[in-house]
C-alpha cells in the first residue's frame, strides 16, 4: 500500500509576496513566552482545504517560520511531495532577516525536483518531491513558503497539526475547510486547547469550518512518552463520500471504507489453472485447515519476493494474482491478494486486512474511520476444536514465522476486508508470556584476571524480531559484525558466534550462541578481584527529569528477561563479598536478583526483569525513573573475590 | 563545462579530417578468446545448490560480469557503445536485492546516455530441469530522478534461493570523455570479471588501474575498425552548411585491451576509513589526446600543468574567482583593519562564511556566477571557496585554489592526472614567510586555517597561475583532536563522592562537539552529558565558547555520588573509568584496510582525589608507559601523592599518526585494551593503620 509521503521536511506558504519590501515577520514581534525553549517559531500556518467535488480537493498552505538557532535550522528548508494523483500547482518561497527585511526570493531554478525512487522502500513509485533550501548563514531568519496541491485522491484529506516537532512554538495557525453541503465534512479534534471551538458557517451551498490556534509554547519530546503527534493540537479530516479514479465509496464507517477497498480489488484473485492444481496437489492429503495454510505459506515464501511498485491507482489497487503467479513478486497488496487466492484453492477462506504497520506506529483511532493504513496482511478465521483460532499471515516476508505478526503488525487493530465491507478486528497480542529473553552465561576466570565466557540466549516473540532479521537478512560475517558492534564490553574477541531459529512452534525464536575471550577482564587489584557478573544484560538508567514532566508515561512493549550467570573461579580464589539480593515490585514491572555460592565453589547470579506494557499518567514517571535507577545500580553490583593465601 | 568542451573539440577534428584518413595497415591482429559468457546459456552446475568457493557465507555471487566498450559512428559524431552481460547466483534470500538493478543515465544539453537491448533471464532448477523466465517489460522502468539523471531499473522475475539471474544491455553514450569505467569488485564475491575495450587509433586514453591485486589476464593487441558517420557540409559550404550529404566510412586501427580478475572476495566497510571505493579493484579512463594523420598529436589531458591551465582558463573555475567585486567594499575595509596577513585571511574567511552558506554540495566548478550564490546566501563548496579565493586576492593576499577529493569521494592519484578524482576546492594563502595557510569557508565550527575533517584525504593540488607555482600539498593537519578533562573529587568516609569537572575539547574535537551543540541545542547536549554519567548526579553544567571556534569548547560541572550504604573495611572506586572510555574503539578482531583517522589525537584525563581523614590508599597504582612503534603513539598513566591524603591520577593517550597501516591494527587494539584495563583499575581506600 502506498503510504502518502508526509512532507519531507516541514511546510509553509504565503500570501503573494509584496513587491514593496515592507518589513514583516520581525523576530522582535515574537512574544518572549514563545521563544522559551524554542529553536523555531511558526509565525503563521494558514491552511485552506477546498473540497471541489467527491473526487477533488485543493489544499492551499501559507507557512512562515522563524528559525531562532541552529537546532531549528531544518525548518529553513521545505519539501512537498506529489504524485500521479496529486498535482503541485506551485511552490514559492522567500526569506527575511531578523528585522523582517526581504533577503531573497526563491527562484524557480533554486527549487529541486526529484523522484524518490531511491528511498529504499519502493522499487518504483510516481511520488516525487519538490524542495527548497532557504537556510541562512546566520540566524535568526524567517522563511515563508506557499504551495497548493490539487488532489484527485480524496480517500485522504489533509491533517492539520502545525506543531509536529519538539522545540517549535506556534504563534498563529488556522485551518479553513470549505465543502459543498452535499459532501458533509467529517473531522476529529485532538488535543485542542480548552475553549477552542470550531467556527461553522454556511455560505450558499458551501459549508465552511474554521479553526484558529495561537500561542502554543514549544514542547519537548520526553523519555518513555507517547509520540508528539499524540500530544499537540490537531484537527484530522476525512471524507464522508469520495471517489478516486471513478471508484466511489463512503468512509463514514469502517464497513464502508472496507467495502470500497474490497470492491476496488474484487475479481483480481484469479489464479492460472496450473497454480490452482499445484496448490491442490500440495494440500490434498491434509485434512486440517491450519496445516494446509502452512503448506501454502511455505509455497508463498519459497516462490515470491517483495517488490514495491506504486504507480497511480496502483498505489491502492492490487496487481492481479495471475501477475504474481508469473512474475513471483509483488507488494503487500499483491502478495496478500495472491496468498488469499492460493488459500482459497486449498479450501481455506481468508481476508485481507489493512493495518498501520511499524513498531513505532500508534494504533489506529477506532472512533474515526479514515484511511490510517500503510500495509496489508492476511487473516484466516480458522476454528480449532470449536474455538476461534485465527491465523494471521505476513505475506511480504520470505522468512517470517507462520502465523506471526510481531512488532510490525501485532498489538493493534486492523481493518478486515470482507465482501460485506470492513470489520475492525484486533491483531495478535504479544505480552510478557511471549516476548522473552532467556540467557545463560558461564564465565571462566583465570588467576591472571583474563576470562573466557559462553553465552546462550533464547529470544522469543517481539524480543526476537531484530535477531530474526539479522539471521535472515545478513550473512554470518555481517551478523557477527553487528553483534560485535553492539556488545557493551570493553575489549573482547568473539570466538564463536551463531544465530539459529528455534524449531517451528506457536512463537518464533532465535538462539544466539556466543563464545568470548576477555583478555584482562578482571585483573587482581592487590589480593582482590572485582567482577560484575551482569556482563550482557545491564539496563541503562534514564536521564533525570529536568523541569516538570509533561507527557504520560508510555511503555509500548512488555517483556521478560531471565538471566542465569555462573562464575567459575580459578583455584586460590573465593568470594569475599556477594552483593545483597534485590527485589523490586512496581506498577511498571518487577526486578529481582540473587547471588549464591554453589557447592562446587561456583558463584551463581540470577536476574529476572519483567517490564509491563501500558500508559500511565505523567505523575507515574518519577516512580518509573526510580525503578530504572535502582535496576541500573543493581545491574552494576560487583562480586568481590579474594585470593586465599594457601 | 569542461567535459562538453573537450568532446566537441574531438568531434570537430574527426569531421574535418575523416575523409582524408587512410589507415596504416594493422599488423595481423591476435585474437582474444571467445566471450566468457553467452546470454541464455547457463552452465548446469551453476544451478545446483553446491556452495561456491569464493565465499560460502555470501548471500549471492557474481558468476560472471563481462563488459565491452567500443566506438561507433552515430549521426555526424561518435558514441561509446558499452555492452554488458552479468550473471549472478542467488544463494540466500538475503541476496534477492541482486535481482533488482538500477543504471543511472546522465544527460545534459545534447548529450545523453541510453540503455537499449535490455534482456533478462532467471534460471531455476525445477524437478531437475532448467526453467527459464524472461524479464518482461512490466518489470522494466525508467525513473526521471533529477533533471540530469534518469534511472533505468529492472527487476527479474521468479527469483528464489538457488536461482541464477542474468541480464544484458547496451549503454550508448555521447560522453567520449568519460569512457565507461569498470569496477571488478563489489559487496558480494565475484567469480569472474572481464572488461574489453577497443579504442580507435585517433584517440588515446589514460587508463588507471587501482588496487594492489595483479590482473589474472591482461592483454593488448592491435585491431581494426570501421566507423560510419554522416558527412556534413562544412562551415564554408554556404547555404548547405551543416547539412548532411552522404555517409563517410572511416577505417582505423584500434588498441584492443582485455583485463580479467577472478575469485574476488566481497568488500565490507570498516570503521575509520575513507571510502570503500578506494579499495575496490577498478579501471578508470580519461581521454588523453587525439592523433590525426598529418597532424601533430593533440594532448587533451595528460599532465598536471595542462589541467592547471585549462582550469584557470575555464569560466566555471578560473573565471569565477575574478568576479567577486560585489564583496570588494567589505573586503577592502577588512584589509585596512587587519594588517597581519593571517588575521586578514581569517577576517575575509569569516565574511565569506557569514555571506554564503555551504549547502552540502561538493564540487570544484561553479556553473553559475558567484553573485548568484551570494544573493541566495547559499552555495556549493565551489561557490563558497572560489568566492573565498577571490575575496582573499581582493584583500591583497596571495591566494590560490586548492583542489582536493573529500574522504567519501576517494583517493587522488598523483601519477594519474585526472580531474574526475577531485570533487572539492578549498583555498591556500601563502604567507610572506612562505608558510601555507589552508582556508575553507564551509564549516563555521572550525577556526581559520584548518580544513574540515571531510577534506582530510592526504593530498591536495594547489592550482597556481603557472605550472611552476602549482604543487601538491600534504593535507595532514597539524591540529589534533584533543580532549582534556580535569577532575577534582572528594571522597567521604561513607563512600560518597563530590567534586568538580572541567573539560575542554580542542582542535577537531571542538568542531565536532560544536556541531553537536548546534544540532541538538545546548539543553539536549547537556542532557546527553548527564546521561553519560549514570552513577553520578551532575549539576551546574556550563558550556563556554560554543560559538567561538578559536577557543577550545569548555564544559564545567559539579558531580555528586551518594554514599554506597554501609561501607566495608575498605572503599573501592575507579575514577579514571568513570571519566575515561568504556569501550575499545577497535571492536573487531581483524582489519583489512588502513585505519584512517584523518588527524592525530590526544586524550588527557587528570583526577585529583582527596581521601577522607584517616584513610589512605592500600597501594598507589603502578605507573604505565606504553608506546606504539615508530613514535606512532604513547600512553602514560601515573599516580602521585602530591600532599598527604590526596592522590593525583594522570592518564594521557597520544595517537600521533593520522593513518595507521592495517598491519598495525592488532597493536592499536591491544594498546587500547591495556589503556582500558589500566583505567578500570580499582583504587582501594582503607583506614590508616592505628587510626
Amino acid at each position: 500500500m502506498k503510504a502518502l509521503l508526509p512532507i519531507l521536511f516541514a511546510l509553509p506558504l504565503g500570501t503573494p509576496l509584496a513587491a514593496a519590501p515592507a518589513p514583516k515577520y520581525a523576530v522582535a514581534a515574537i512574544p518572549a513566552s514563545l521563544r522559551e525553549g524554542a529553536h523555531a517559531v511558526i509565525r503563521a500556518d494558514d491552511e485552506v482545504v477546498t473540497v471541489k467535488s467527491a473526487s477533488r480537493l485543493v489544499h492551499t498552505v501559507h507557512r512562515v517560520v522563524t528559525v531562532l538557532d541552529n537546532a531549528g535550522d531544518d525548518l529553513g528548508r521545505f519539501g512537498v511531495s506529489y504524485d500521479a494523483l496529486r498535482t503541485l500547482s506551485y511552490l514559492r518561497g522567500a526569506v527575511y532577516d531578523a528585522e523582517g527585511r526581504l533577503l531573497h526570493q526563491l527562484r524557480a531554478a533554486e527549487i529541486k525536483d526529484e523522484g524518490v525512487g531511491n528511498d529504499g522502500v519502493n522499487f518504483m513509485t510516481d511520488v516525487r518531491v519538490r524542495y527548497a533550501d532557504l537556510r541562512q548563514p546566520q540566524g535568526p531568519y524567517t522563511v515563508e513558503f506557499d504551495y497548493e496541491i490539487v488532489s484527485d485522491n480524496t480517500l485522504f484529506y489533509p491533517d492539520f497539526q502545525p506543531q509536529a516537532e519538539e522545540g517549535v512554538a506556534v504563534q498563529a495557525a488556522s485551518l479553513r475547510v470549505s465543502t459543498p453541503a452535499a459532501l458533509p465534512l467529517r473531522y476529529q479534534e485532538r488535543q485542542l486547547p480548552a475553549g477552542l471551538a470550531v467556527g461553522h458557517t454556511t455560505a450558499g451551498s458551501q459549508e465552511v469550518y474554521e479553526w484558529k490556534l495561537a500561542d502554543l509554547a514549544a514542547i519537548d519530546d520526553e523519555e518513555a512518552a507517547p509520540p508528539l503527534t499524540d500530544r499537540t493540537p490537531a484537527v484530522v479530516l476525512a471524507p464522508g463520500s469520495f471517489e478516486v479514479q471513478g471508484h466511489a465509496g463512503t468512509a463514514g464507517t469502517w464497513q464502508g471504507l472496507g467495502q470500497w477497498t474490497y470492491d476496488l480489488n474484487a475479481g483480481r484473485d484469479q489464479l492460472p489453472p496450473a497454480t490452482v492444481a499445484k496448490v491442490q496437489a500440495l494440500t490434498k492429503d491434509l485434512p486440517d485447515a491450519r496445516a494446509r495454510a502452512r503448506r501454502v505459506y511455505e509455497l508463498l515464501q519459497g516462490s515470491t519476493r517483495y517488490i514495491s511498485v506504486q504507480l497511480g491507482l496502483g498505489g491502492w489497487q492490487t496487481f492481479p494474482a495471475s501477475t504474481v503467479a508469473s512474475s513471483g513478486y509483488g507488494d503487500c497488496k499483491a502478495l496478500s491478494n495472491y496468498t488469499r487466492a492460493l488459500l482459497a484453492a486449498a479450501g481455506v477462506p481468508a481476508y485481507q486486512a489493512l493495518v498501520g504497520a511499524g513498531s513505532d506506529h500508534a494504533d489506529l483511532r477506532a472512533d474515526f474511520p479514515s484511511s490510517q493504513f500503510n500495509h496489508v496482511v492476511l487473516c484466516a478465521p480458522l476454528v480449532t476444536a470449536g474455538r476461534p483460532d485465527t491465523l494471521w499471515l505476513e505475506c511480504t516476508s520470505q522468512t517470517e514465522a507462520f502465523g506471526y505478526m510481531g512488532s510490525f503488525t501485532g498489538n493493534r487493530h486492523a481493518l478486515l476486508l470482507t465482501p460485506e465491507g470492513g470489520k475492525l478486528v484486533a491483531t495478535p497480542r504479544y505480552g510478557t508470556a511471549e516476548n522473552r529473553r532467556v540467557r545463560r552465561l558461564d564465565l571462566f576466570l583465570d588467576a591472571a584476571g583474563s576470562a573466557t565466557a559462553t553465552a546462550r540466549t533464547l529470544r522469543t516473540g517481539q524480543e526476537q524480531d531484530l535477531y530474526a532479521q539479522l539471521l535472515h537478512e545478513l550473512g554470518p560475517p555481517d551478523q557477527k559484525k553487528y553483534i560485535v558492534e553492539h556488545l557493551r564490553l570493553p575489549t573482547f574477541t568473539l570466538t564463536r558466534c551463531n544465530l539459529a531459529a528455534t524449531p517451528a512452534g506457536p512463537l518464533p525464536g532465535v538462539v544466539e550462541t556466543l563464545a568470548l575471550t576477555l583478555p584482562g577482564f578482571a585483573p587482581p587489584s592487590g589480593k582482590r578481584v572485582f567482577i560484575n557478573p551482569n556482563l550482557l544484560s545491564r539496563l541503562p538508567a534514564l536521564p533525570a527529569q529536568v523541569g516538570e514532566r509533561q507527557a504520560d508515561l508510555w511503555l509500548p512493549q512488555a517483556s521478560l528477561h531471565a538471566d542465569t550467570v555462573r562464575l567459575h573461579l580459578p583455584a586460590g580464589f573465593q568470594p569475599e563479598n556477594l552483593p545483597a539480593p534485590v527485589q523490586l515490585s512496581t506498577a511498571y514491572g518487577t526486578y529481582a536478583t540473587q547471588y549464591a555460592t554453589l557447592p562446587d565453589g561456583t558463584i551463581q547470579y540470577i536476574r529476572r526483569l519483567e517490564l509491563k506494557r501500558g500508559r500511565l499518567p505523567k505523575t507515574a514517571y518519577q516512580g518509573y525513573l526510580e525503578f530504572r535507577r535502582k535496576i541500573n545500580s543493581a545491574d552494576k553490583a560487583q562480586v568481590v573475590l579474594v585470593k586465599t593465601e594457601s | 563545462m569542461l567535459l562538453c568542451y573537450l568532446q566537441r573539440v574531438a568531434l570537430m577534428t574527426l569531421l574535418a579530417l575523416g575523409g582524408l584518413w587512410r589507415p596504416v595497415r594493422a599488423q595481423t591482429a591476435a585474437k582474444f578468446p571467445a566471450d566468457p559468457i553467452k546470454f541464455g546459456q547457463v552452465e548446469a552446475q551453476d544451478l545446483t545448490a553446491a556452495p561456491f568457493v569464493a565465499d560460502s557465507a555470501a548471500a549471492a555471487v557474481v558468476l560472471c560480469d563481462y563488459g565491452r566498450s567500443q566506438m561507433k559512428g552515430h549521426g555526424s559524431g561518435l558514441q561509446v557503445i558499452f555492452e554488458r552481460i552479468t550473471r549472478i547466483k542467488i544463494l540466500k534470500k538475503a541476496g534477492f536485492d541482486e535481482a533488482s538493478v538500477e543504471i543511472p543515465l546522465y544527460h545534459r544539453e545534447e548529450n545523453s546516455e541510453k540503455v537499449s537491448n535490455l534482456r533478462g533471464l532467471t534460471y531455476n532448477l525445477v524437478n531437475g530441469k532448467v526453467e527459464k523466465t524472461r524479464l518482461e517489460t512490466s518489470g522494466v522502468f525508467l525513473e526521471k530522478r533529477t533533471p540530469t539523471v534518469n534511472v533505468q531499473k529492472f527487476t527479474l522475475p521468479n527469483v528464489r534461493e538457488g536461482s541464477v539471474v542474468e541480464f544484458a544491455y547496451t549503454l550508448t553514450s555521447d560522453y567520449l570523455f568519460n569512457f565507461q569505467d569498470w569496477t571488478f569488485q563489489r559487496a558480494i564475491p565475484v567469480r569472474w570479471s572481464e572488461y574489453r575495450v577497443s579504442i580507435p587509433g585517433f584517440y588515446r586514453y589514460n587508463i588507471n588501474y587501482q588496487t594492489s591485486r595483479p590482473f589474472d589476464v591482461q592483454e593488448v593487441h592491435v585491431g581494426q575498425t570501421t566507423l560510419t558517420v554522416d558527412n556534413k557540409v562544412g562551415d564554408g559550404g554556404g547555404l548547405g552548411a551543416g547539412m548532411t550529404n552522404g555517409i563517410l566510412s572511416i577505417s582505423a586501427p584500434t588498441e584492443e585491451h582485455r583485463w580479467v580478475l577472478q575469485n574476488l572476495p566481497g568488500l565490507r566497510p570498516e570503521p575509520y576509513m575513507t571510502t570503500l571505493a578506494d579499495y575496490a579493484a577498478r579501471l578508470d579512463f580519461e581521454l588523453a589526446g587525439e592523433q590525426w594523420p598529418n597532424e601533430p598529436y593533440r594532448d587533451l589531458a595528460g599532465t598536471w600543468p595542462k589541467i592547471n591551465a585549462r582550469l584557470l582558463a575555464d569560466e566555471d573555475f578560473g573565471g569565477r574567482m575574478s568576479h567577486t567585486g560585489f564583496l570588494k567594499d567589505q573586503v577592502l575595509a577588512l584589509a585596512a583593519q587587519h594588517p597581519d596577513p593571517a588575521a586578514r585571511a581569517a577576517a575575509v574567511r569569516a565574511l565569506v562564511l557569514n555571506s554564503v552558506r555551504y549547502d552540502g554540495t561538493n564540487r570544484y566548478f561553479a556553473p553559475e556566477p558567484l553573485r548568484k550564490a551570494y544573493d541566495a546566501h547559499r552555495g556549493s563548496a565551489a561557490d563558497v571557496n572560489l568566492l573565498l579565493v577571490g575575496a582573499l586576492r581582493d584583500a591583497g593576499l596571495v591566494a590560490h585554489p586548492l583542489l582536493l577529493s573529500t574522504r567519501d569521494h576517494g583517493a587522488v592519484s598523483k601519477e594519474f592526472p585526472l580531474l574526475e578524482y577531485f570533487n572539492y576546492v578549498a583555498a591556500v594563502v601563502t604567507l610572506p614567510d612562505g608558510h601555507d595557510l589552508l582556508l575553507d569557508a564551509t564549516n563555521p565550527h572550525l577556526p581559520s586555517g584548518v580544513l574540515p575533517d571531510y577534506c582530510l584525504n592526504r593530498v591536495g593540488r594547489l592550482v597556481g597561475p603557472t605550472p611552476a607555482t602549482s604543487r601538491w600539498l600534504d593535507l595532514t593537519p597539524t591540529q589534533r583532536r584533543v580532549h582534556y578533562q580535569q577532575v577534582s573529587l572528594t571522597l567521604d568516609a561513607q563512600g560518597g563522592l563530590s567534586g568538580k569537572v572541567h573539560t575542554e575539547h580542542g582542535g577537531y574535537a571542538a568542531a565536532e562537539e560544536r556541531s553537536h551543540v548546534a544540532e541538538l541545542g545546548e539543553k539536549k547536549y547537556l542532557a546527553a552529558v548527564v546521561q553519560h554519567h549514570e552513577a553520578l548526579t551532575l549539576s551546574k553544567l556550563s558550556l563556554a565558547h560554543s560559538n567561538d571556534p578559536d577557543k577550545p569548547l569548555a564544559l564545567d560541572y559539579e558531580v555528586h555520588q551518594p554514599e554506597e550504604g554501609a561501607p566495608g573495611s575498605a572503599l573501592h572506586l575507579s575514577p579514571l573509568r568513570e571519566f575515561g572510555n568504556t569501550l575499545n574503539p577497535f571492536r573487531h578482531e581483524t582489519r583489512s584496510f588502513a585505519v584512517d583517522f584523518g588527524m592525530a589525537q590526544e586524550e588527557t584525563l587528570v583526577v585529583n582525589l582527596a581521601l577522607p581523614a584517616g584513610y589512605e590508599l592500600a597501594a598507589l597504582p603502578t605507573a604505565v608507559v606504553m608506546e606504539l612503534p615508530g613514535n606512532g603513539g604513547r600512553y602514560v598513566c601515573s599516580a602521585a601523592t602530591p600532599t598527604p591524603g590526596t592522590v593525583t591520577l594522570t592518564s594521557r593517550l597520544s595517537l600521533n599518526q593520522a593513518v595507521y597501516p592495517a598491519a598495525q591494527y592488532p597493536q592499536l587494539r591491544e594498546f587500547y585494551r591495556r589503556l582500558l584495563e589500566k583505567q578500570a583499575e580499582q583504587l582501594v581506600v582503607q583506614k590508616k593503620a592505628g587510626s
